[in-house]
């Protein structure tokens, strides 16, 4: 009887053991409670938007290209320098094409946008997307990796491309800038096969929803997108042998060709600085009006459009203007010239100067008293933006117009003058009346534009020739046209449209400069300040500071981005080369 | 605390009317004992009748005589030989002892509560008795075992009441982890955790303020137990020891066997005794001197303002005849301490039952500084039947503590610089309000320690209870099974308040207005071990076989809100500076309940400052639950009690890891063998009397944090027109991590020569751990991510430890036993992440200026980063031509190494007659500690170091004139005079403020006691023994440092790594205690 008790309780010990369902129990407390390690992809994906132009998070903001924008507009002369710094990383060091110095993560926020900001989140709505079957969300996260990529290779050169995204890596190769461009163009067509797909998981009302902010769930809308990326990626390679004009009308007849068609970043503005425009005065980057980093207008675009550069639509006042740009005390239309010696570019008289994007004057004194006099000028002091330095403002990613200049050169190159003049207005128009319709804010007491305006200036033969030819229907004007309409929102594809011209290549045409006016700093104007540039043009930024400058130097050694100070960001990229 | 006092008052006066128990008849036996191989008499041979105080020992010629009753036993024991004994029949007796190695009664309680015999274990396990820690005093028992145990260091945070303490066995294996070991009590784990403050932003665990662990201290969990409760502490050091505990215990263990009550036939019916100890503590004496002669002002121009920013104390000396203050006498107070703990025993023949409470209270040296805690234990042990034994246990915890801010901010750095001609206790108004030293504006001048103190406050509150049960089958006599159960739970909960005119909370630091911090911890933890253990002999061959399985479930559920503004405004106006509005209305101290509220409702806050963990947002705990389950064998096999060898293997599945990487084991193995028995001829000539030697070999696994391996969401601000977005977090909590490896081999030799009056224990062990996981490491953001975890680390910790015994005299009226415990440590880092370029270090150690706990490759893992002087090629300091001074070179090299090259922990234990006197000598020579505190006094102006500030000099160096780095560099002349050049002190680099090889010899405890004679107590006779004793506790410290106490440590024991071990930033020194109290048995 004892014994029996005994291995009774034996018996037992063993059965706890035995019943324990120990492993569930473990799996049960793997998961972490505190956070979501999952959330539902409609509410990963508006993130992604916010990436575009400079995401906001409680984990990192302003990821996207406008921070680095808001520097590259200098090296292309969108805009200069407010005060001209001495110091390194502000002002006018960019104005002078230079590079990022020091331990600066300028010229970083679309490396961040694309590995961290869009990075493993985009992942995440592929790869849940994929299985959940929502091919539109799917389709659409790809369009984004492809822009992201494309962008990003085009402002940094050689990136990480197969070994991104490895979460048990610690030291990431380059990759070169020929394979991301074969890969920009795998990923554009996988998206396009993914937003074509029907059928699965996919709630077009869920994905319009968390699209809202974008394309607004049109799913051809995301296909032409694609298709655009597809176009640049063409057209970006105009000097090599391989360039294919035909393949860049393609991709620019499958793409945008409406302003309905237009891929712009649209903001909620609800007060906050994540839900407004990063050129808005919520978000403030625009309207300090003192600071090193404080922008103006310059000279270039500011002659462009009112008539004043001699070589390009000479004395044709561009009534988009007024739209895009500031006037000053005078009620005139006058640029910055960006911060170099004043033997090369003598300084305007402060009346002259331009207010700033928001509206801030010059100098507040004495400014307001005298410019309420002056028709034509606006006294907001900082408070009224237009165009896109609004906090609501649409800001475009890629526009209608943008494609048609695209085709326009194409068939310029390819010597179909006709067809190019057909694309050119287009371009000019489409233009026009995207400013029109999204832009009619702050404008000035008659400047604003109608269809008359616009016509007559389509009518003007120094604008548009009336008979197209070699002689007349030129890569200037393509190229000017499009400068001005993808104005300070376009800065990363200008930027490597101007690189295509290496600043200042002729244009067979005129034996001019294609960006004819454009004044390529030389000498002490190339930055002086440390002279990093040893006397050569900048063609690239360095990839971020903080993140490969202290943690990824093997890889920059190999790809001679370090040691520093060896003016990586003069070497020019693989698309633009021969 | 005065009706404790009553009720134990009245308890003892219970016990005194108790009526005495009757006298036997007694009589005189007398006896001689000899040796049994020469017949030679011994003398010293202590004789005791079984369970009394009866005690005597054999004279010279062996002979000696004692009172015994009928039916009495005699024991017998002397150093070298085997104990006997025999019943005390008859008038005389005679003995003979056998000589003995003394292994074979030495039980040593090894992992799983199993008890071996000493001789078998091929590692080191080195004990610690129960009386030897609670004569310290030490409320927490750890700080008690430093020098007394080769190999452990033990770094108090501070010289607080309650502080915690960081315990390493063996150096620092993890770089970015817990170091700490694992603590076992009869068989069950228990919590030690100190509170870390860090919850990344919400995410984990922390406080909702999200703190560095460096300004506010929260006692180490197993600071809890009642030191008067232990009866054993064994100290595994190596993962050897503890392959069969795992992962947890890959820092080693400290086991812990507590008293319990005893049962059998000789068991006390019922046993009551008490003991206290009043103590009294200084520490005021134990500062540094400060320089306090020159006044507020800077290159030798007088200035009235107090900002203590960089350079306070520039300006000229103060006038002969300028009143001064005793700032640091009049801050500090002498603090008190007592402690009660009563305990009955109750003893039949099956069932015994140990009953003991403790009440303790510390008033400490700061003001404002108390800690008090209670405790009460209940053990059962009852024999049900011949092979079933259960022992359950209860224990409940209650301690409080009030303490105030350290480190940067905090009261000490606030006293060292305060102007000694202005009045320390002149720090209020009549409404509460600060009164600073120039400044009407609260914010512009820093607190006034006393200020500090009292309105800047702290408190944590725990309630713990432990409830563990053991129970034992032993169904055949080859076979036994036993259980251990423990369930460990406590609530925490605290604040800390900062007043809303506190420098503290200035707007530009720590939000405004004040500021509240609450938060609410709750702690389940859950674990048994089973084991089954099957014996076999076959012939002169023994098998153990063992199996076992171990759950264990540890839960820790969080809630934490901080909030600033605690009133509306405070008024800006000369004519209201200082004054606080709350709702229209002046808040004073003496309304401040009324109008704001109580300072521990976290309702006083303005709401939109609030900020809570994350899940707190919706009003759930954070939470941590780790689960992990084991399976573990043995196989022990041996030789005729004279070669050992054993095999074990655990396999493991833990929660932290994903399915994948969760099941993972790891074999363990040791051998022991007895040379002296092996080889008799060794023990000839009565030299050698035992002679082992052992080796063992263990892998295990070490754990990261959970859900380190799984990326979390955070807010996405956004446009959203689907309402809250999220977006990754910046760590890359890797979804691939696996457990981290360690192999460790150690190999020891024991050695007892001439009857075991001089022993020796010597080890040598080499610990890898690989695949380390690195928390939170920087590298390219093409992982995805800003912050990564990955397993990318390795290192190596070796050390060499000997534990020497030697008993010079051993008589009947005099004996002398000394310790010496030597342990000698060294460590490289392997490997680091690949995207560390040159130095990895901890965040929480960087506590001041530029140098930090970092860590580079080849290097110890003790290491010190910092800013240094520019050096020429020949090493030689550069110098700036323009101004004469040293040029720093700012980046972050190694600057020190905070390993000591060896500590020696002596411990004498001396008995003469009814005199016991024993002090433990801590010994540390070598090692690194980083004077902080003297750099910021020194940049202030305060250190001794500026006192000679109006001598001209040159400071040795090569001028930077594009020479330095030649043949012939320019030497420099530029006199300076640091009195108009304070650059001199204020750009002195981090580097200058290590210092070198600190050594320190400390008498850490020193007990003196003195017990009746029993004849004395005999006309008492409910009182069986009562003995008067008077501790000091570091009653002498002698170093080479030139600040306050070389044992500093700059974060809390809650820091992951090596932690702020010799960093000295504001810690408070360790103060010097005398205790004296009585110990009494009653019958």
């Amino acid at each position: 009887m004892k014994l029996n008790f005994k291995y009774l309780i034996a018996a037992g010990i063993v059965g706890i053991v035995a019943f324990n369902s120990c492993s569930k129990k473990i799996d049960e407390a793997y998961s972490n409670p505190n956070a979501a390690i999952e959330q539902p992809i409609e509410q990963i994906f508006p993130s992604l938007i916010g990436s575009l132009t400079g995401s906001s998070s409680a984990a990192g903001s302003a990821y996207g290209q406008c921070g680095d924008a808001l520097l590259i507009g200098r090296y292309i002369q969108s805009w200069g320098s407010y005060v001209a710094s001495s110091t390194d990383n502000f002002g006018g060091f960019y104005d002078k094409m230079a590079g990022v110095v020091g331990a600066s993560d300028n010229m970083g926020s679309m490396w961040a946008a694309h590995y961290y900001g869009m990075g493993q989140n985009l992942n995440r709505v592929i790869e849940w997307g994929m299985r959940d079957q929502k091919w539109d969300f799917v389709g659409a996260a790809w369009a984004l990796r492809a822009w992201t990529l494309f962008e990003c290779t085009n402002q940094y050169g050689e990136m990480i491309l197969k070994e991104a995204f490895n979460t048990n890596l610690q030291q990431f190769h380059y990759d070169s800038q020929e394979e991301i461009y074969d890969s920009v163009r795998i990923i554009c067509r996988r998206a396009v096969n993914f937003l074509s797909m029907t059928g699965g998981g996919m709630d077009p009302t869920k994905f319009a929803a968390s699209d809202f902010y974008f394309n607004k769930g049109s799913l051809d809308r995301w296909k032409k997108f694609a298709y655009g990326i597809l176009a640049r990626s063409y057209a970006y390679i105009s000097n090599k042998a391989s360039y294919s004009a035909d393949s860049v009308v393609k991709y620019c007849n499958l793409s945008l060709s409406t302003n309905d068609d237009n891929a712009t970043a649209k903001f909620q503005s609800t007060g906050i600085t994540g839900t407004s425009n990063y050129y808005g005065t919520a978000r403030g980057n625009v309207n300090n009006s003192t600071s090193g980093t404080a922008i103006r207008q310059t000279a270039f675009i500011a002659d462009l459009m009112s008539g004043a550069n001699t070589l390009a639509f000479p004395g044709v006042g561009d009534p988009r203007a007024w739209y895009l740009l500031r006037g000053n005390l005078y009620g005139t239309i006058r640029g910055f010239s960006p911060s170099w010696s004043t033997a090369i570019n003598p300084p305007l008289i402060d009346s002259l100067k331009p207010e700033s994007f928001v509206g801030t004057p010059y100098a507040t004194v004495g400014y307001t008293g005298v410019g309420v006099l002056v028709p034509g000028v606006l006294t907001t002091n900082g408070t009224a933006g237009k165009y896109i330095f609004r906090d609501e403002a649409e800001f475009p990613i890629m526009t209608a117009s943008e494609i048609a200049f695209l085709k326009a050169e194409a068939l310029v190159r390819k010597g179909d003058y006709a067809g190019a003049k057909t694309a050119y207005v287009n371009g000019i128009g489409l233009n026009f009346d995207m400013l029109k319709t999204k832009y009619n804010v702050n404008i000035p007491a008659g400047k604003a534009i109608d269809d008359a305006v616009r016509d007559a200036y389509l009518s003007n033969p120094v604008v548009v020739p009336v008979t197209p030819t070699a002689a007349n229907m030129t890569l200037t004007k393509v190229m000017l046209q499009k400068y001005i309409a993808m104005y300070a929102w376009g800065v990363h594809d200008t930027w490597a449209d101007m690189r295509r011209y290496h600043y200042s290549d002729p244009d067979p045409a005129t034996s001019q400069q294609v960006y004819a006016g454009f004044k390529v700093p030389s000498g002490v104007d190339l930055n002086s300040l440390t002279g990093n540039n040893n006397g050569k043009l900048v063609y690239r930024t360095r990839p971020r500071y903080n993140s490969e400058y202290l943690y990824n130097i093997p890889a920059l050694t190999l790809i001679g981005a370090y040691p520093v100070g060896n003016d990586y960001h003069t070497k020019e990229c693989w698309f633009s080369k021969p | 605390m005065r009706k404790i006092l009553r009720l134990l008052v009245a308890l003892s006066m219970i016990i005194l009317v108790l009526p005495p128990a009757l006298q036997a008849q007694q009589r005189t036996l007398t006896g001689t004992v000899v040796s049994e191989d020469d017949k030679t008499p011994l003398a010293g041979v202590t004789v005791r009748v079984k369970g009394t105080r009866r005690i005597t020992q054999t004279d010279a010629n062996g002979h000696f005589s004692i009172q015994v009753n009928a039916g009495e036993t005699l024991e017998f024991s002397h150093v070298g030989y085997a104990p006997q004994s025999a019943k005390a029949d008859g008038n005389t007796v005679g003995i003979s002892l056998k000589a003995s190695d003394n292994t074979m009664g030495e039980v040593v309680v090894t992992a799983m509560d199993i008890k071996r015999n000493s001789r078998e274990l091929g590692y080191s396990a080195q004990r610690v008795g129960g009386k030897e820690i609670a004569e310290t005093q030490r409320e927490n028992f750890l700080n008690s075992l430093q020098g007394r145990v080769a190999g452990i260091t033990i770094t108090p945070t501070s010289g607080q009441a309650g502080a915690s303490s960081q315990v390493v066995l063996r150096g620092f294996n993890s770089m970015t982890g817990g170091n700490q070991p694992l603590f076992v009590i009869d068989g069950i784990i228990l919590d030690n955790t100190t509170i870390n403050e860090t919850s990344n932003g919400g995410s984990g665990i922390g406080l909702a303020s999200d703190l560095p662990n460096r300004n506010n201290d929260y006692t180490n969990r197993i600071g809890d137990l009642n030191p008067a409760d232990i009866e054993t502490i064994t100290v595994l050091k190596g993962p050897e020891a503890t392959a069969l505990y795992g992962s947890q215990a890959s820092a080693g263990a400290i086991v812990i066997t507590t008293k319990k009550a005893a049962t059998g036939p000789g068991a006390v019916k019922i046993g009551v005794s008490y003991d206290n100890s009043f103590r009294l503590i200084d520490v005021s004496s134990r500062i540094a001197p400060l320089n306090n002669e020159f006044g507020i002002g800077s290159n030798g121009v007088g200035t009235s303002s107090f900002s203590a920013t960089s350079g306070t104390f520039f300006g000229p000396r103060y006038p002969a005849g300028t009143k001064r203050f005793d700032n640091i006498h009049n801050f500090f107070q002498t603090g008190k301490a007592q402690t009660h703990n009563l305990s009955m025993d109750i003893g039949f023949k099956n069932v015994g039952f140990k009953v003991s409470g403790s009440f303790f209270d510390e008033a400490g040296v700061v003001p404002g500084n108390n800690y008090t805690k209670y405790n009460l234990r209940i053990t059962n042990t009852t024999k049900i039947t011949k092979w079933l034994d259960i022992s359950p246990s209860f224990q409940y915890i209650n301690s409080t503590n009030d303490k105030p801010l350290r480190s940067a901010g905090g009261y000490l750095l606030g006293l060292y610089i305060w102007p000694n001609n202005v009045d320390i206790r002149n720090y209020t108004d009549a409404d509460g309000n600060k009164v600073s030293v120039f400044s009407s504006d609260p914010y512009s001048e820093i607190d006034n320690p006393l200020y500090n103190v009292h309105q800047n406050v702290s408190h944590d509150k725990n309630k713990r209870m432990i409830f563990s049960g053991g129970i034992n089958i032993n169904p055949f006599s080859w076979l036994s099974i036993s259980g251990r159960f423990g369930y460990d739970t406590y609530s925490a909960d605290g604040y800390t308040f900062y007043s809303p005119l506190s420098y503290l909370t200035s707007r530009a630091q720590n939000g405004g207005f004040g500021r509240l911090t609450n938060y609410w911890r709750d702690y389940k933890g859950y674990n048994h071990t089973i084991t089954a253990t099957a014996k076999k002999d076959i012939g002169k061959f023994s098998g153990r076989l063992m199996v076992g399985q171990m759950w264990q479930d540890y839960r820790t559920e969080v809630f934490s809100i901080t909030g600033t503004n605690l009133v509306d405004s405070i008024g800006t106006l000369p004519s209201n500076f200082n004054k606080l509005y709350k709702n229209g209305q002046i808040v004073t101290d003496a309304n401040f309940e009324q109008t704001v509220g109580a300072k521990t409702d976290s309702n006083i806050t303005r709401p939109n400052t609030r900020v809570r963990l994350a899940r707190n947002k919706f009003g759930l705990p954070n939470v941590l639950n780790i689960r992990q389950n084991a399976y573990f064998g043995e196989v022990g096999i041996s030789y005729n009690n004279l070669a050992f060898l054993s095999y074990t293997h655990r396999f493991e599945e833990a929660s932290v890891f994903p399915k994948q990487n969760r099941k993972f084991d790891y074999p363990g193995m040791s051998a022991s063998v007895i040379l002296s028995d092996i080889f008799p001829a060794l023990k000839k000539g009565n030299v050698i009397s035992y002679w082992k030697l052992r080796g063992s070999r263990a892998e295990t696994a070490r754990y990261p944090d959970a859900y380190k391996n799984q990326s979390v969401f955070v807010d996405n601000f956004t446009s959203s027109a689907v309402g809250s977005i999220y977006s990754y977090g910046f760590d890359n909590n890797n979804p691939d991590l696996r457990p981290e490896r360690q192999k460790t081999y150690e190999i020891g030799t024991e050695l007892r020569l001439f009857n075991s009056r001089l022993s020796f224990d010597l080890a040598y062990y080499n610990t890898l751990c690989t695949d380390q996981i690195v928390n939170q490491f920087r590298a390219s953001y093409a992982t995805g991510y800003v912050l990564n975890t990955q397993n990318a680390a390795s290192i190596k910790n070796q050390g060499v430890e000997l534990v020497t015994d030697v008993v010079p005299v051993q008589r009947a009226n005099f004996a002398w036993n000394i310790r010496f415990n030597f342990a000698h440590m060294w460590s490289k880092v392997l490997t680091l992440p690949d995207a560390i370029a040159y130095e990895m270090y901890i965040a929480d150690t960087w506590l001041y200026q530029n140098a930090r706990g970092g860590m580079v490759r080849g290097m110890p893992a003790t290491t010190i980063t910092g800013f240094h002087y520019l050096r020429n090629t020949r090493g030689q300091i550069i110098i700036s031509p323009t101004t004469g001074l040293p040029i720093q070179e700012q980046t972050f090299t190694v600057i020190g190494d905070r390993m000591p090259d060896f500590t020696l922990g002596t411990l004498n234990n001396i008995r003469y007659k009814n005199w016991n006197l024993s002090f433990l000598w801590d010994l540390k020579v070598g090692g690194d500690v980083w004077d902080a505190t003297d750099q910021y006094l020194t940049w202030q102006g305060k250190s001794q170091r500026t006192a000679d500030r109006e001598k001209p000099r040159v400071i040795q160096g090569v001028l930077q004139d594009g020479k330095e780095n030649t043949a012939t560099p320019t030497a420099n002349t530029i006199v300076v005079v640091p009195y108009y050049q304070q650059a001199y002190y204020t750009g002195m680099p981090e580097e200058e403020f290590i210092e070198h090889n600190v050594n320190y010899l400390r008498l850490r405890d020193l007990t003196l006691s003195y017990t009746f004679p029993a004849r004395s107590l005999s006309r008492l006779g409910w009182l069986k023994s009562l003995a008067l004793f008077v501790t000091g506790n570091d009653l002498i410290v002698w170093s080479n440092y030139r600040g306050a106490d070389p044992t500093a440590n700059g974060n809390t024991a809650g820091s992951n790594g090596v932690g702020g071990m010799g960093m000295d930033y504001g810690s408070l020194p360790t103060p010097r205690a005398v205790n004296f109290g009585l110990r009494a048995n009653f019958r």
